[in-house]
C-alpha cells in the first residue's frame, strides 16, 4: 500500500473521477429534463430571462404518455429487442464453435481463416447495403425481422468470434486433455469442459452483441418499412422528427425509454463482462 | 492474443498419446469422425463460413461490381470500369469526406485512449460505490448511438443550445457558438460526441487489462503524483501495450466507417464540410440513387482500413513475441 | 403421382377461381382478395393534422375498396433513402409521396399513371406548369399530382415596424436594408443553407433565377457560370452577413419554424405551417409582450431580383411503384384520394399549407374564410418554376438537386469562398452531372 496524503486523494482520484461522471452522465440528464419540460418551456428562446435550462417548473409525463400511446413505441422497443437477442443467439452459436476451432484445432488454413473472417468486420456496410438488399428480397425476407436477424451476425460474428478465440486460448489445453484421458470424445470435452469454463468469455461476447444490434442503424432503417417491424433507433429518428417541430420532448423520451433495456442487462452484467474481457485480454 | 494454434507447451507430448481417428475404433461412426480435427473444425467452421458467404462474401462481390459499374436507382448498370474511382478522386467533396474521416478518427481515438486509460486507473481503485459508478460509466457506450447523438445535437442546436446558454451566462461569450453551423466546430463536436460514446469501451477494457496485472502494482496504477506517474509508465504501461492495441485497432475499424453519429448530428453539412466517407457514400450512394458510385467511394474505406489494421496487428505481434 | 399432382391442382384452381368470380360479381364491393394490404409511404406532414386526416381516410378507404389502406409517415428527408431501398430490394410500400420532380429521377420504377392524371385534370380544372413539370415525365405521367405546398416569407410585423418598414420589402436589396437594421435589433432573418429537403431549394434556386442565372440553357446544357449567378452569390453573402441568422447552416426544415415560435428570428421563408402552428398553440406560443404571437405574423412573397421575382413552391405527388403487387389496387386508391370528395376533406384541414394542384382549388370556400395572411397562397403556385430551368426538369435536374449543388453553391460562398469560385465549383458539379 502506498499511503497517500488526503489532498492528493482529492485532487488526483476524487477531482478527475468527479469531473468524469458529470462528463458521461450530463447528457443524460439533460435527456430527462427535456422528456419531463412541458412544451411551452421547450421553445423559450435562450436569452429569456425566464430560461431555466437545468430544471423544470411544471414537470409533466405528457410526452411518455404521448409516446406509448400515439406511437408505435412499445411495438418497437419488442422488435428490437426480439431481434437482439436471436442475433445475439445466433451469432454467439456461431462465434463459439468457430472460437475454438480456431484457437483449439489444427487444420489447414485455420491462419487464413481466422484472418478472413477479421477481414469482413472491415468491410464498410455502406458497401454491403445495396447487395444485400437483392439477397433480401431473394430470400423473401424484406419487411420481416429476418431480414435484419440474418444480417446482424456479419458484424457481430467476427467480433465475437475475435474475442472467443482469445478466451479459450487463455484456457489450459491440459484440462481438455485430461478429460480426453478419462476417455471424454473429443466433442465431448469441448461442450462439456471447454464451454462450461468459457462461460464469463461468452457472457462478455453475448453482452457485446446485444448492444451492437440494438444500435444498429443503417440496415434496420433500410431494410424495414411498415411502422409495427422498425426497430428503436429508426422508429425514434423517422417517426418521432414531425415536420413542424422536432418534438424534442417525445425524441428525448423516446431516447431515455429505447435506452433502458441495455441499462439494465449491463448493470447486472458489468462484473461478468469485465471478466469476460478481462480473460480474453490476457490471452 | 494471437498465440501460434499449437498451444502450449504441455500439449505436444499429450497429443501423442491421443488416439487418431481413423487408427483407433471409436464407439460410433459420429464419434470417429469428430475425432478427426480436420472433420471437427470444417464442423464447427460451416455455420459460420455459411453464413459470412452469403451475407458477406457475396454481397461484397455484388458490392465491387456495382462500383465499377454505372448502376443507379432501378436502373441496370453496365460496366465502366474504374471510371467511378476517377470521379470520386477527381471530387472536392469526396477530398473533404477523406480527409474528415481521417482527422476525425485520428483525433476521436487519441481522446478515446488518453481519457479512457485515465478513467481505468481510476475506476480501477478501490471506493465506495465503485460498482454502480463502474456500470454507469458504461452508459453512453449502450445507448444507441442515434438516440444518444440526439440528445447531443439538441445540446448543440443552433437556437436552443444549452451549452450556449451556459457560456452565455457565465460571460464567456457574447453571440452564440457556431457549434454546428461552421465546419470546424462541427468536426470538433463530432469528434467529442464521439469520445464520449467510445470512452466507456476503452475504458471498461483497459480495466480488464489493469485487472490482469498483478494486485500490488493496483496501487502504483493510482496517478497520485509524479511518482505513481512513472510507475504507470515504467511497470503498467508495458504490460497493457497488448490489449491497448486491440482496443484502439477496434475503435479505428468502427471510426473510420463511422456513419451514425455524422448522419444524425450534421448530416454531412453545413455545405458537404464535415461528411465522412460512409455519409458521404450514403449521400451519394442511397439518397441520390447513383449506386455505382456510392459502392466506389464506400470501398476506397477498405484499403486504408486494412493497412492501418495490418500495421498494428503486426506491432502487436512483436510485441507478444518479445 | 408426379406428373398428375399439377393437373389436378390447376383444374381445382380454374374451379375456385371461376366460383370465388361468381361469388365476388355479385357484391358491389371491388374484388380484391381478402387481407389484401395496401401500404403508402408519406412524409411526416409539417400539419399534423393532415396525418390524422389521411389516417381516418384510410379507414374510410379500406371500407370503399375492400382491402386494407395503411399509411406509414417518415421524415421528409428520410424519403430518397427509403425509395432506393425499396426499389432495390423490390419490396416496400405500394406507393410513394413524391417531391419536387423526383419522378423523373426513379421514372424506371414507376407506374404510368397517364389515365389517372388526365382524368384528374379534366376532373379539376387542369395543372398548375409546377405540378406538371414535376410528374410529366416524356409522355407520361408517372405520378399523380396531389398538392402543393407554398413557401412565402412569415415575418414579425411589429418588429419590422420597429425599423420603420410599414411594408415587406419588394426587392432582394431592400430586403437586405431591412435585414440589416433587424440583425442590429437582435431579430435577424432566418434562412437554412443546410442539406434539407425543402426551405433551402426554395430559397436558392429563386434567388438564382431572379439575378438571371440557371442551371442550364434552353438545350439543357449546362450554363450556371454566369454574370447574373455571380451577382447572386455576391448578394447572398451580403445578405448572410448583414441580415441572416449565421446558425442557418445547420438548419433543416424544422429549425426555422422553431426559431420563429421561440421569437429568435424576424422573418424566414416557409410554408404556411409557422402560421398554422401559431395559430393552433395561441396559448403557448405568445410574443414579447406576452399576447398570442400568430396575431404579429404575415407572409410575403418572395422579393424580386434583376430578373424577375419567380418563386418556388413544392410539388407533392402519388407515385404507384412497379415493384407492387396491388398496381391496379393502389391506382383505384388514388382515385379515389384524389377525387374532389377526400381530397377536400384533406384540403381544409390543411389550411392553406397545401393547396391543390389543380386550378379548381382557388375557387374553394374555405379561400372566403380564411385569415387574411393566409390569402397570399391561394394562387401561390401559379408563380413556380422547376428545377433544371431553363432546360427540361429532367432526371440530372434532380440529380443536382439531390446532390444540393446549388444550395451548397451559396453556402460555400457565404462561409468565405470567393463568389467566383463557388460559382465555378458548383458549374463544375453540375458539368459532371450533366455530361
Amino acid at each position: 500500500m502506498v499511503l497517500e496524503r488526503p489532498w492528493k486523494k482529492w485532487v488526483f482520484f476524487y477531482l478527475p473521477l468527479t469531473v468524469f461522471i458529470i462528463g458521461t452522465l450530463f447528457p443524460f440528464y439533460w435527456m430527462l429534463i427535456t422528456a419531463i419540460r412541458p412544451d411551452a418551456e421547450l421553445y423559450r428562446s435562450w436569452r429569456a430571462a425566464t430560461n431555466t435550462p437545468f430544471w423544470t417548473l411544471a414537470p409533466t409525463l405528457e410526452h411518455f404518455r404521448d409516446l406509448m400511446a400515439k406511437t408505435s413505441f412499445p411495438t418497437w422497443l419488442w422488435n428490437t429487442f426480439f431481434i437482439a437477442v436471436v442475433a445475439t443467439i445466433i451469432s454467439l452459436f456461431c462465434g463459439l464453435l468457430a472460437g475454438y476451432a480456431l484457437a483449439r484445432l489444427k487444420f489447414p488454413m485455420a491462419g487464413t481463416l481466422g484472418t478472413s473472417i477479421f477481414v469482413t468486420y472491415l468491410v464498410p456496410p455502406t458497401l454491403l447495403f445495396i447487395p444485400l438488399a437483392d439477397i433480401i428480397r431473394n430470400f423473401r425476407l424484406g419487411n420481416t425481422p429476418w431480414a435484419l436477424i440474418l444480417t446482424y451476425p456479419t458484424f457481430l460474428i467476427p467480433f465475437c468470434t475475435w474475442l472467443l478465440m482469445g478466451y479459450f486460448k487463455t484456457i489450459p489445453k491440459e484440462l481438455e486433455e485430461c478429460a480426453r484421458i478419462d476417455g471424454a470424445t473429443r466433442f465431448g470435452a469441448m461442450v462439456r469442459i471447454i464451454f462450461p469454463i468459457a462461460v464469463p468469455g461468452i457472457l462478455s461476447a453475448g453482452i457485446f452483441a446485444f448492444t451492437l444490434s440494438w444500435n444498429e442503424f443503417i440496415y434496420a432503417l433500410i431494410f424495414l418499412s411498415s411502422p409495427e417491424q422498425k426497430t428503436v433507433p429508426v422508429g425514434v429518428v423517422s417517426e418521432l422528427i414531425r415536420g413542424d417541430i422536432y418534438f424534442w420532448g417525445q425524441l428525448m423520451a423516446g431516447a431515455l425509454l429505447g435506452s433502458i433495456p441495455v441499462a439494465v442487462v449491463y448493470s447486472f452484467f458489468v462484473e461478468y463482462y469485465v471478466t469476460g474481457l478481462t480473460g480474453s485480454v490476457k490471452g | 492474443m494471437k498465440k501460434p494454434i499449437s498451444g502450449g507447451a504441455g500439449s505436444a507430448a499429450n497429443v501423442v498419446a491421443l488416439p487418431r481417428s481413423g487408427t483407433s475404433a471409436g464407439p460410433a461412426g459420429l464419434t470417429r469422425f469428430l475425432e478427426s480435427e480436420r472433420l471437427l473444425a470444417a464442423m464447427l467452421l460451416t455455420p459460420t463460413i455459411s453464413l459470412l458467404g452469403v451475407f458477406i462474401a457475396y454481397p461484397f462481390v455484388m458490392g465491387v461490381w456495382l462500383s465499377l459499374s454505372d448502376t443507379s436507382v432501378g436502373n441496370i448498370g453496365h460496366f465502366v470500369g474504374l471510371k467511378n474511382f476517377v470521379k470520386a478522386w477527381n471530387d472536392s467533396i469526396f477530398r473533404t469526406a477523406f480527409w474528415n474521416t481521417s482527422f476525425y478518427t485520428f483525433w476521436a481515438t487519441i481522446f478515446k485512449l488518453t481519457l479512457g486509460m485515465w478513467l481505468a486507473v481510476l475506476l480501477n481503485r478501490n471506493f465506495r460505490g465503485k460498482r454502480l459508478v463502474r456500470s454507469s460509466m458504461l452508459l453512453p457506450f449502450i445507448v444507441p448511438t442515434v438516440l444518444s447523438t440526439f440528445a447531443w445535437r439538441w445540446m448543440f442546436d443552433p437556437t436552443f443550445s444549452v451549452l450556449n446558454w451556459l457560456l452565455y451566462r457565465g460571460g464567456f461569450i457574447t453571440t452564440k457558438l457556431p457549434f454546428l453551423s461552421d465546419g470546424v466546430y462541427g468536426m470538433w463536436c463530432a469528434i467529442v460526441v464521439n469520445t464520449w460514446r467510445g470512452m466507456p469501451f476503452f475504458a471498461i477494457t483497459l480495466l480488464a487489462g489493469l485487472q490482469t496485472i498483478s494486485s500490488d502494482l493496483h496501487e502504483a496504477a493510482s496517478l497520485d503524483g509524479a511518482n505513481g506517474w512513472k510507475r504507470f509508465w515504467h511497470v503498467t504501461w508495458p504490460l497493457l501495450k497488448p490489449v491497448t492495441v486491440v482496443v484502439v485497432v477496434f475503435s479505428i475499424i468502427q471510426t473510420f466507417s463511422d456513419f451514425q453519429l455524422i448522419y444524425v448530428l450534421t448530416g454531412g453539412g453545413p455545405a458537404n464540410s464535415t461528411h465522412l466517407l460512409a455519409t458521404y457514400a450514403y449521400q451519394i450512394g442511397v439518397a441520390t440513387g447513383l449506386l455505382g458510385e456510392g459502392a466506389a467511394i464506400s470501398l476506397f474505406m477498405l484499403p486504408i482500413l486494412f493497412i492501418v489494421v495490418w500495421v498494428q496487428l503486426r506491432y502487436l505481434r512483436r510485441l507478444e513475441g518479445a | 403421382m408426379e406428373t398428375s399432382n399439377p393437373l389436378h391442382r390447376r383444374t381445382f384452381l380454374q374451379t375456385t377461381g371461376a366460383g370465388l368470380g361468381a361469388i365476388l360479381a355479385s357484391r358491389t364491393a371491388p374484388a380484391f382478395a381478402q387481407g389484401t394490404k395496401l401500404n403508402i409511404l408519406r412524409w411526416v406532414d409539417f400539419i399534423p393534422a393532415c396525418d390524422v386526416e389521411l389516417k381516418r381516410q384510410a379507414g374510410d378507404a379500406s371500407k370503399a375498396l375492400g382491402a386494407e389502406v395503411q399509411f406509414e409517415f417518415i421524415n421528409g428527408n428520410d424519403l430518397q433513402p427509403r425509395i432506393t431501398a425499396a426499389v432495390q430490394s423490390q419490396a416496400g410500400p405500394d406507393v410513394i409521396m413524391m417531391l419536387h420532380n423526383w419522378p423523373h429521377l426513379y421514372a424506371n420504377a414507376l407506374v404510368d399513371v397517364t389515365d389517372l392524371a388526365d382524368w384528374q385534370g379534366k376532373d379539376q380544372g387542369g395543372y398548375y406548369n409546377q405540378a406538371q413539370a414535376a410528374a410529366h415525365v416524356g409522355k407520361q405521367w408517372l405520378a399523380l399530382p396531389h398538392g402543393i405546398v407554398g413557401l412565402q416569407i412569415a415575418y414579425r410585423k411589429s418588429w419590422l415596424n420597429e425599423v420603420g418598414a410599414s411594408a415587406f420589402p419588394k426587392t432582394y436589396e431592400d430586403l437586405r436594408q431591412l435585414g440589416m437594421k433587424l440583425k442590429k435589433k437582435g431579430h435577424p432573418i432566418g434562412q437554412t443553407l443546410g442539406h434539407t429537403f425543402g426551405d433551402a431549394p426554395a430559397w436558392c434556386y429563386p434567388l438564382l433565377w431572379n439575378y438571371g442565372g440557371a442551371e442550364t440553357d434552353k438545350n439543357g446544357t449546362t450554363a450556371l457560370d454566369s454574370k447574373g449567378t455571380v451577382e447572386s452569390v455576391k448578394f447572398m453573402q451580403a445578405f448572410w452577413k448583414d441580415a441572416c441568422d449565421e446558425g442557418g447552416f445547420a438548419w433543416d426544415d424544422t429549425n426555422n419554424n422553431r426559431a420563429f415560435l421561440a421569437g429568435e428570428i424576424s422573418a424566414t421563408l416557409n410554408g404556411a405551417s409557422i402560421y398554422i402552428a401559431a395559430k393552433r398553440g395561441q396559448d403557448k406560443i405568445k410574443d414579447d409582450k406576452g399576447e398570442p404571437m400568430v396575431r404579429d405574423i404575415d407572409h410575403a412573397p418572395i422579393p424580386a431580383g434583376p430578373a424577375g421575382s419567380v418563386a418556388y413552391h413544392v410539388a407533392f405527388s402519388h407515385a404507384v411503384m412497379k415493384y407492387g403487387k396491388n398496381q391496379k389496387l393502389a391506382k383505384d386508391f388514388l382515385k379515389w384520394l384524389h377525387g374532389k370528395e377526400q381530397f377536400s376533406k384533406w384540403f381544409q384541414v390543411a389550411e392553406g399549407f397545401s393547396v391543390g394542384s389543380t386550378k379548381y382549388w382557388e375557387q374553394h370556400p374555405l379561400w372566403t374564410t380564411i385569415d387574411a395572411p393566409m390569402k397570399i397562397y391561394r394562387q401561390a403556385a401559379a408563380s413556380s418554376r422547376m428545377f433544371g430551368y431553363a432546360g427540361p426538369p429532367s432526371a440530372k435536374a434532380t440529380e443536382a438537386y439531390s446532390k444540393y449543388v446549388i444550395v451548397d453553391m451559396y453556402a460555400k460562398a457565404c462561409q468565405g469562398m470567393k463568389a467566383e469560385d463557388a460559382v465555378k465549383w458548383a458549374a463544375g458539379e453540375l458539368k459532371k452531372i450533366y455530361g
